[in-house]
């Protein structure tokens, strides 16, 4: 227990000593905000004024339409989308938000500055005139162009030329401009007026209740569960390197033969474990209380700040899920750094590790659509997928408690057992170096060590 | 005469990788007070008997007993071991990781930091305590290792190659340490491939290859049992009688003189006869007895 404690002690003092944890600790969250900022206003710059776009109306009266189209959806979008949130506000956003709310931002960017003009036929012949276009866009007089056939109503299809394809953004305006423009063409044609169509697309609010009652669910179960394993996923992409670091350290430096003179491999492999845990746990305090202490602050200067409520009892599975989710994957970082012999090995071997966590994410979406199907029930005893998977489960419908013990008993089980596993495969390992394992040297070794 | 019990006594001790018979049925004893010479040429199975006995591994048959009692990881407390592969944490200041060894070996606390500090002193490193690894040179790293092998006053150290890479005088320095540690009756097992360092140190000998022990006992025994004799010798002329294989089994020439191997039942007498009466002028005639170097060499290469 001493030497474990030794272990332990070296490891977390030696690695918050040094002035990589510094950097990390204070230099992760400017990153962070940079990756969240900077895209935000990368989106924003539209670069080269207004985009020009010639509407070639064959129709003869949907021009007006189209134009007025793109300026009414400024106008009457809801009010957060009057004034461009700044790069603070924009930087606070949550980051299941955050995808969202950068291309909303590019796009909204992107509805300010069309410029539509009206291509005159005067009796000129299609073909003149969409080469005459061709030849204005090459000169870059113009963006894009859009043709609108005559038989557009009837037929729903009209044509888009752009210089630049890639420019998704106004595709989609010119397209949405469009679509609005035919489509109260047609209903215009029927005679329905302007006030019953507004009426008529007033959007519909579905508010949220458990069944049996409750309060009002926002979806914040849901997002705290994409919230912890977007954590675990960030914890083993940030230290699963350093396990795998850690591990492999003593064989690189040649000292594993005289730890093996004193302390049995399990205690030492799982002393690294922990030691290194503690540190990653350190450097999330330190961001807890500074994103608490930036919260504290904003809420002191009047801006209203909502922290999720969530019940105690599903915050502390999700504690207990975070932590098997992290052990689990922890564990075969130790397993793989066990097997090889430098970084860079084990670096390329961690890849897969990874994708078995990805896939974790995507089977959540069956499993929040049927919570208490046989394909949910086991997932969620995986222990690969069990810290995702059984969390969804708990927030969307709470499964019988033996089922969640079931699945947290297997986990840890299955933790323990890959530390085992790694600390006989690294004993073994280590007397022959040099050399990596393939795996029925691996399965070799477990039998004799 | 009453020997005292062995520190460490291995029996019939065997391992095997696989197909391959690394150790077959070693026996050994290492005494208090004494400096056994493991020696063998490489791949010998020097080294798995080592980590069989410092617990790294443990033997497929036999028995491996340090103080009388089976080998277990409480005992590995009372083992100093330094490995032919060693290292040092590289990012780590030396105080810090001479801490670190002792704390795997149970001694920690104020004790241990005097040790520290006293063995810093003895091996001439006390400025360098709070340096990075990284920055002391390969020499000073291998004193570093050599003290965390021994500032726990273990009762049994096992050294494999402690003088490798030192320069002269750290060679002398550790070497006075070693004895120094043998006149406080520590059992010291002295594993390397410099005949001479195992020649000048050891009282006792064990010679392995092939997985075997080849030859054993204490180092006069080993020598006086070994049945040859050669002659060192500087002469001038007579070469004619040196090729006589009925009289020289082998010669090895070295600057100044010549070493012959008399054939098995030769005398030298017979040989300093016929050299005077070939008419070479005999200016060293020497019966020595035969170095650990040759009976490694004879040993091991008629073997192979």
């Amino acid at each position: 227990m001493r030497k474990f404690l030794a272990v332990v002690r070296r490891e977390y003092v030696q690695r918050v000593r040094s002035r990589m944890f510094l950097v990390v600790t204070l230099g992760g969250p400017v990153m962070f905000a940079l990756f969240t900022v900077v895209p935000v206003l990368l989106a924003g710059i539209k670069a080269g004024g207004p985009t020009r776009v010639a509407v070639l109306d064959e129709t003869g009266r949907l021009f007006e339409r189209v134009r007025d189209s793109v300026d009414a959806r400024r106008g009457d979008g809801d009010e957060e989308e009057e004034d461009r949130p700044d790069e603070a506000e924009a930087a606070r956003r949550s980051t299941e938000q955050g995808a969202r709310a950068r291309l909303e931002q590019a796009s909204k960017a992107a509805a300010q500055g069309y410029v539509f003009e009206r291509v005159e036929t005067e009796g000129r012949a299609a073909e003149e005139l969409r080469a005459g276009l061709d030849e204005r866009v090459r000169r870059d007089e113009l963006d894009a162009y859009v043709v609108l056939p005559r038989d557009l109503l009837e037929r729903g299809e009209a044509e888009y030329h752009a210089r630049n394809l890639g420019d998704v953004f106004t595709r989609g305006q010119v397209r949405d401009a469009v679509v609005r423009a035919v489509r109260d063409a047609r209903l215009d044609a029927r005679g329905v007026s302007a006030d019953v169509m507004r009426a008529v697309n007033r959007p519909v609010r579905l508010r949220a209740t458990g069944a049996g009652g409750g309060e009002e669910d926002k979806g914040q179960g849901f997002f705290l569960v994409f919230g912890a394993g977007f954590v675990i996923y960030l914890t083993i992409l940030l230290y699963g390197q350093t396990i795998l670091g850690a591990v492999i350290e003593e064989k690189e430096t040649r000292i594993a033969e005289i730890l093996f003179s004193s302390i049995r491999p399990f205690a030492l492999m799982s002393g690294k474990l922990i030691g290194v845990s503690l540190v990653a746990l350190t450097q999330f305090a330190i961001w807890a209380a500074a994103v608490l202490g930036l919260g504290a602050y904003f809420a002191a200067s009047g801006v209203a700040v909502s922290f999720p409520r969530v019940p105690a009892g599903v915050l502390a599975y999700v504690a207990l899920f975070f932590l098997l989710g992290y052990f689990i994957y922890a564990t075969i970082y130790a397993l793989v750094g066990s097997m090889v012999t430098t970084a860079q090995e084990g670096g390329q071997l961690s890849m897969p590790i990874i994708l078995l966590l990805v896939a974790g994410f995507y089977m959540a979406f069956p499993v929040i659509r049927s919570p208490n199907s046989p394909f949910a029930f086991w997932v969620s005893l995986v222990p690969f997928f069990a810290p995702i998977t059984m969390l969804t489960r708990i927030v969307s419908q709470q499964p019988p408690f033996w089922q969640i013990a079931l699945s947290l008993g297997i986990g840890f089980a299955t933790v323990a057992l890959l530390l085992w596993l790694a600390s006989r495969v690294y004993r073994v390992g280590m007397l022959m170096y040099g050399k990596r394992a393939t795996i029925p040297e691996v399965l070799r070794w477990v039998r004799q060590a | 005469m009453s020997e005292p019990n062995p520190t460490l006594r291995l029996e019939q001790v065997t391992k095997r990788f696989g197909d391959f018979t690394a150790v077959d049925s070693v026996s050994l004893a290492v005494r208090p007070g004494r400096i056994f010479g493991l020696i063998g040429p490489n791949g010998a199975g020097k080294t798995t008997t080592i980590r069989m006995i410092v617990g790294i591994t443990a033997p497929d048959e036999g028995r491996v007993e340090l103080f009388g009692r089976r080998m277990s990881p409480e005992l590995q407390n009372r083992i100093g071991y330094l490995p032919e592969e060693r290292g040092l944490y590289k990012k780590m200041r030396v105080g810090d990781q001479l801490k670190f060894f002792a704390e795997l070996k149970d001694f920690a606390g104020r004790a241990a930091d005097e040790a520290a500090d006293r063995w810093l002193e003895r091996v001439r490193l006390t400025e360098w305590k709070r340096k990075k690894a990284s920055e002391l040179s390969k020499g000073m790293q291998q004193k570093v290792q050599f003290v965390a092998a021994v500032m726990h006053d273990p009762e049994l150290l096992v050294l494999d190659e402690p003088f490798s890479g030192l320069d002269p005088v750290n060679v002398e320095l550790l070497k006075e340490i070693v004895l120094g540690l043998r006149a406080e009756g520590k059992a010291i097992i002295l594993s390397t491939h410099q005949m001479e360092v195992a020649e000048a140190l050891c009282d006792d000998i064990c010679l392995v290859n092939r997985s075997r022990v080849v030859l054993g006992g204490s180092l006069r025994e080993v020598k006086s049992g070994f049945g040859r004799n050669s002659v060192a010798l500087r002469c001038e002329g007579g070469d004619g009688v040196l090729a006589d294989a009925a009289l020289v089994a082998s010669v090895v020439r070295h600057n100044d003189h010549v070493e012959a191997l008399l054939a098995p039942g030769a005398d030298a007498q017979e040989l300093l006869r016929r050299l005077l009466s070939a008419g070479a002028r005999v200016s060293r005639f020497e019966l020595v007895e035969p170095s650990l170097n040759d009976i490694f060499i004879e040993k091991v290469g008629g073997a192979a």
